[in-house]
């Protein structure tokens, strides 16, 4: 399948396109709330083309909230480094930031002021928390976008539009200028509308970094394999619907793979242990947020510093007051042994023997437990139940293994997404499978703004 | 008595911790970048200088050093720490379990830990206000075992400390900073921020004083956090002390685990050990040897390399005559110049100690006078400066400085003036 980024590149482009671009995204955005900033002046860089940020991605010059009251007006002095070497490239141009769950705490998008709603039908979810990410990448013809996993928020959101949706291996793509939600799980990746794309963008992005020690990973494989492996212990939280529409994917692929059953033994409790992990680190990383620094500003600078403070708190969103209580708790030294360190234990095992199977081949899984649920569906949901539907997402990411969502098969006009994960490094091989899946599988997008 | 100390060092780096920002002295609030910020969407980075230089402490405080180590957030809320976590060091920090030799007794070294400074608080009248310049300045804490049972202990702790760390670079002419832990009884109190080793002396002094009468009036100690007020000169309560659980402390993970396996150090030099050898057959005492050496690198080398060559007191008295008059350090070939001279029984004054470091000949020999000739010499001296005989009344050793004087300004050889001098004496008592 062609690349997007090459057509638009090479295509003439009508007088007034970016202008009018523009203007049709402001009233599609009305709907579908898939960007917090759109950017007038995308036609400015002459002939690149767009690319959004999750807004967790520090853009210089541009409000950057993380979906966040308590970073109301916060401009960043400068680029990530994915943006800066996006631009550098002279092949991208800045079109705006997307929407998504606060700091990225959700797996719907619906904890944003105004939930970005489902490219397919506006009164389902996003997915989350990438949320406006994957909407504007199922609305704009020629757009890329910049998205973030932490536990699942690029593969879950982009199932559910029917894009693609690829999370790289940890530590190959730089995370300065992310705002942190769990340091040693955040990854910023692709969401395209083919693989080629995601392929070009991943390497504008990729590679060592001085400003983030934890980017490290330079050599990137394309090791093909021939098994698939489907994790036994998983099998039983997808609905009905998902399995059997997910064993016609399995059909159709065992025509050129081997398919597998194989039990890793421990899967099961990667949700537990990603949460607990995840929890911890957000809510260190959310201590800086006091109100008077940058983003939101108290009036009354003179009151006393406790008070002052938790004044300026009060103003995170409930999941992320839940998960900074929940985060204090689990690291406080009388339950530390009890819950971090046991979970830290369960992701090194969970790295060992993923990291063992991925060796002989990739794992195969719907990316989503369920159908497409409607917005007034999740919000009878109670945080547990939110949080399960991450199974088939968190492994991989708690592993820092890359994997690639994409869409096979459209249930009641909206799209289903399977996802593929691999060895660490191995992220193009991932991307090649995708390509060779989209040589006999006919990608539907019900919007094309921006076409030529 | 149970004393232990936690001591802050300022390592010697041109730049931050975790960003490039200079160190140097400026303008309030103008060294500084997103990182020491801390806005959000910055990462860390490792200064290597930083981690060499307290690689060097932890070694030379023979210390425990793995090939990697990481770091810990410690979460507390206040408004001089932009993250609200600092990050320090706990399990994985650059050194555990090491010594420190004070005389005959070792001090058991917990850690040595990297860590960052906060921002500084300058309290103006009503006004609080924050300068970021110090965010991030690289620090390096030595937290020791409750070793220490004494003042002097304390005193020889701290002594031996400055001179391991002025020989591995570690610059000391700012005061030393540290908490002071103190245990009369069961309970252990932390004296926070002392500043200087007067008032580490002055706040131990205190606490041991007020703990005691606690004890003899049958009362119970409160595990507790104090401040020392330097103008008071006490400590005082500051809060109910922290327990470990509420900083919450949680892996680093945009450091990740360093690997300082291959990392460069400065190797350590042990004074008091040094002087022991050097003093070993020489007229001299290995305590002259060490006063002399501890803060003084220079004075080290040269008495080593003359060792065995001059007397070992000629050699000392060298140095110190030279030290008297020149702010500079000396060369070996002036030290050896002036240690021939001071063998050769001449008392050198300034003027001869500056013409030998300028490489002018210094005459050995001295005016002839006789008796009578010395006498007048001297007695105009006298008449000239009569307050000087009021002064020998009280300090007979003013006597030296009248013999300095008079021999050089007519070079006269000071042995000579000196016995004339103590008959004219004689006779004005
Ligand atoms: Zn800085």
């Amino acid at each position: 399948m062609p690349s997007y980024i090459k057509e638009f590149l090479k295509a003439e482009k009508p007088e007034g396109y970016y202008e009018a671009l523009v203007e049709s995204l402001h009233k599609a955005n009305r709907e579908y709330n898939a960007f917090n900033v759109i950017d007038e002046n995308v036609g400015q860089s002459g002939n690149a083309m767009p690319f959004s940020t999750k807004s967790n991605i520090c853009v210089k010059g541009v409000e950057t909230t993380a979906g966040s009251k308590m970073l109301k007006g916060y401009i960043p002095p400068f680029n990530a480094t994915v943006v800066e070497r996006l631009l550098d490239s002279g092949r991208f141009a800045f079109i705006g930031e997307t929407n998504m769950d606060e700091f990225g705490f959700g797996t719907f998008g619906v904890n944003a002021a105004l939930p970005a709603r489902n490219a397919f039908d506006k009164n389902y979810v996003a997915g989350g928390s990438s949320s406006g990410a994957a909407v504007a990448t199922a609305m704009l013809k020629y757009h890329v976008a910049l998205a973030v996993s932490t536990g699942g928020s690029i593969s879950a959101p982009a199932a559910l539009n029917g894009v693609v949706g690829f999370t790289p291996t940890y530590g190959t793509v730089s995370r300065y200028g992310l705002i942190d939600y769990a340091n040693s799980l955040d990854k910023i990746g692709v969401m395209a509308r083919n693989s080629d794309d995601a392929r070009i963008v991943f390497d504008a992005m990729r590679g060592g970094d001085g400003k983030d020690l934890t980017c490290a990973v330079g050599n990137i494989g394309s090791k093909k394999k021939k098994k698939l492996f489907v994790i036994e212990e998983l099998d039983r939280y997808a609905d009905k619907t998902v399995r059997a529409n997910f064993s016609g994917l399995l059909d159709r692929l065992s025509a050129k793979y081997d398919i597998e059953t194989r039990n890793i033994g421990a899967l099961d409790v990667a949700v537990e242990a990603y949460y607990i992990l995840a929890m911890a680190e957000a809510s260190t990383n959310l201590a800086r947020y006091d109100g008077y620094k940058y983003g939101l500003q108290l009036k009354d600078l003179a009151t006393r510093y406790n008070e002052f403070f938790t004044e300026a708190r009060a103003n995170f969103g409930e999941e992320a007051k839940r998960r900074i209580l929940l985060g204090t708790f689990i690291r406080s030294e009388s339950v530390k042994a009890k819950y971090y360190t046991k979970a830290a234990r369960i992701r090194a095992i969970i790295i060992k023997r993923m990291g063992e199977l991925l060796k002989e081949g990739f794992i195969v899984s719907p990316a989503f437990p369920m159908q497409t649920p409607k917005i007034s569906e999740v919000e009878r949901l109670t945080p547990v139940q939110t949080y399960a539907t991450d199974i088939f997402t968190v492994p991989p990411n708690l592993g820092g293994f890359p994997h690639i969502t994409f869409p096979y098969h459209y249930q009641d006009g909206m799209p289903m997404g399977a996802q593929i994960i691999g060895e660490h490094a191995n992220d193009y091989a991932l991307i090649d499978f995708v390509g060779e899946w989209e040589g006999e599988f006919d990608y539907r997008y019900k919007h094309n703004i921006g076409s030529l | 008595m149970k004393i232990g100390l936690e001591v802050h060092v300022a390592l010697p780096t041109k730049s931050k911790l975790f960003c490039p920002c200079s160190l140097d002295d400026a303008e309030p609030n103008t060294n500084i970048c997103p990182i020491c910020m801390g806005f959000p969407g910055s990462k860390p980075m490792l200064n290597e200088a930083a981690v060499e230089s307290a690689l060097s402490i932890a070694n030379a405080l023979h210390c425990r050093i793995n090939n990697s180590m990481s770091f810990v957030r410690k979460v507390y809320f206040y408004p001089d720490l932009p993250k609200c976590y600092q990050i320090t060091q706990m399990d994985g920090a650059i050194g555990s379990g090491g010594y420190l030799d004070i005389d005959e007794k070792k001090v058991m070294i917990r850690r040595v830990q990297v860590e960052e400074d906060p921002a500084q608080i300058v309290r103006e009248g009503l006004l609080t206000l924050l300068d970021f310049n110090r965010s991030g300045t690289p620090l390096v804490e030595i937290v020791t075992e409750p070793d220490i049972a004494s003042e002097e202990e304390l005193r020889a702790f701290i002594a031996n400390l400055r001179s391991i760390l002025y020989y591995i670079g570690v610059d000391i002419n700012k005061e030393i900073k540290a908490d002071l832990n103190v245990s009369c009884a069961e309970t252990r109190v932390e004296v926070k921020n002392v500043t200087g080793i007067k008032s580490l002396i002055a706040a131990l002094r205190y606490e041991v004083a007020r703990q005691n009468a606690l004890v003899k009036a049958g009362k119970e100690i409160a595990r507790e956090t104090r401040g020392y007020n330097e103008k008071k000169r006490i400590t005082e309560s500051l809060r109910e002390k922290e327990t470990e659980d509420e900083y919450g402390y949680m892996y680093e993970p945009d450091l990740t685990v360093f690997n300082i396996s291959g990392m460069r150090y400065v190797p350590p030099v042990y004074v008091s050990k040094i002087a022991e050898e050097l003093a070993k057959g020489s007229d001299m005492s290995p305590k002259t040897i060490k006063e002399m050496t501890m803060l003084d690198r220079n004075s080290l080398e040269l008495i080593t390399k003359l060792k065995g060559k001059y007397k070992m007191r000629s050699i000392i008295h060298a140095i110190q005559r030279y030290k008297k008059y020149n702010e500079d350090e000396p060369r070996q070939d002036t030290i050896e110049k002036m240690i021939s001279l001071i063998d050769a029984g001449k008392l050198l004054a300034g003027d001869a100690v500056h013409a030998i470091k300028a490489g002018r000949s210094v005459s050995i020999e001295y005016a002839r006078l006789n008796g009578p000739e010395i006498d007048r010499v001297i007695l105009e001296f006298l008449k000239a400066n009569p307050h000087v005989l009021s002064e020998y009344k009280k300090r007979s050793k003013t006597a030296n400085l009248i013999i300095d004087k008079i021999a050089k300004a007519h070079g006269l050889h000071p042995k000579e003036v000196a016995e004339r001098l103590a008959l004219i004496l004689k006779r004005h008592k």
